[in-house]
């Protein structure tokens, strides 16, 4: 009877984001990752059917683990900036601890693999609360009301860009770069003044 | 309680279809529980999750239908 090893899903799991992260899903198979955890092929099929099914278990794994600490101490019905800077926080705090999974998330996240991870109960009760903190915020007036897509660039775009430029340890031009505290702040401001009326 | 077994086989079924013999035979097998075929993989890997086959006789049912079939 083939049984499953927690311990041995974990290195699956670790090895699979490292693989993904520098090969791209193109680069990446059963094979390579089979060898990378010192495991054989069959073992790996016990985990997952195919490479798909690997691929989208692992990001719902990660996705799940992003939502989660996402809304810590956070609730949809915060006044609107603070709540926004407890979104920057969780993000911010995910992102720094994690940034194999973040780049991880991130191919995942311009692949088909995508839709069908977000239709998750768990990453559609995500989406749920974030709509209603919008919701709030544009009902007690203390947003600009605009399209989604430019509200979401907005108000995450500039802590986006600082967290790339602090994962590559570099901004534009090459230059070398650290996210700090007071950079945070200084960006939220900006992005905050944008989105009150 | 019946226990399922969840066996893992190298093959040479590169395509799949419908229609296709192999398709057919696995779903209308009643031992079978579930199946799949990673037919992507190099090992064109089969995973079958039965109550009372055996591998050999998985095996042999894949070979009757013209493919190679080798338990991992």
């Amino acid at each position: 009877m083939r049984t499953r090893d927690t311990d041995k899903e974990k290195l699956v799991t670790q090895k699979a984001i490292e693989q993904i992260v520098q090969d791209g899903f193109q680069g990446f198979s059963m094979n390579k990752l089979a060898k990378a955890c010192n495991i054989s092929v069959a073992t790996l099929y016990i985990y997952y059917k195919d490479k798909d099914d690997l691929i989208e278990k692992i990001g719902f794994e990660i996705g799940s683990r992003f939502f989660s600490s996402t809304v810590k101490d956070f609730s949809p019905d915060m006044p609107f900036e603070e709540g926004l800077w407890k979104q920057w926080q969780n993000r911010a705090a995910f992102a720094m601890a994690n940034p194999l999974e973040v780049a991880c998330l991130e191919v995942i996240k311009h692949s088909p693999h995508r839709d069908r991870i977000m239709a998750s109960d768990k990453l559609s009760d995500f989406k749920e609360i974030m709509k209603r903190f919008i919701t709030n915020a544009l009902n007690n007036n203390e947003l600009v009301p605009m399209s989604f897509e430019v509200f979401w660039s907005v108000a995450y775009g500039p802590l986006y860009t600082l967290l790339n430029f602090h994962r590559e340890g570099k901004s534009m031009g090459g230059k070398p770069f650290s996210l700090t505290a007071a950079m945070m702040e200084e960006a939220f401001k900006a992005s905050v003044k944008a989105l009150k009326p | 309680m019946e226990t399922t077994q969840l066996y893992i086989f190298k093959t040479d079924i590169g395509k799949l279809c419908a229609n296709c013999e192999v398709h057919k035979a696995l779903d209308n097998h009643t031992g079978i529980q579930q199946w799949s075929i990673d037919s992507e993989d190099v090992d064109c890997v089969l995973r079958v999750s039965t109550t009372s086959l055996t591998a050999g006789a998985i095996i042999i049912l894949i070979n009757s239908l013209g493919h190679k079939c080798q338990e991992l």
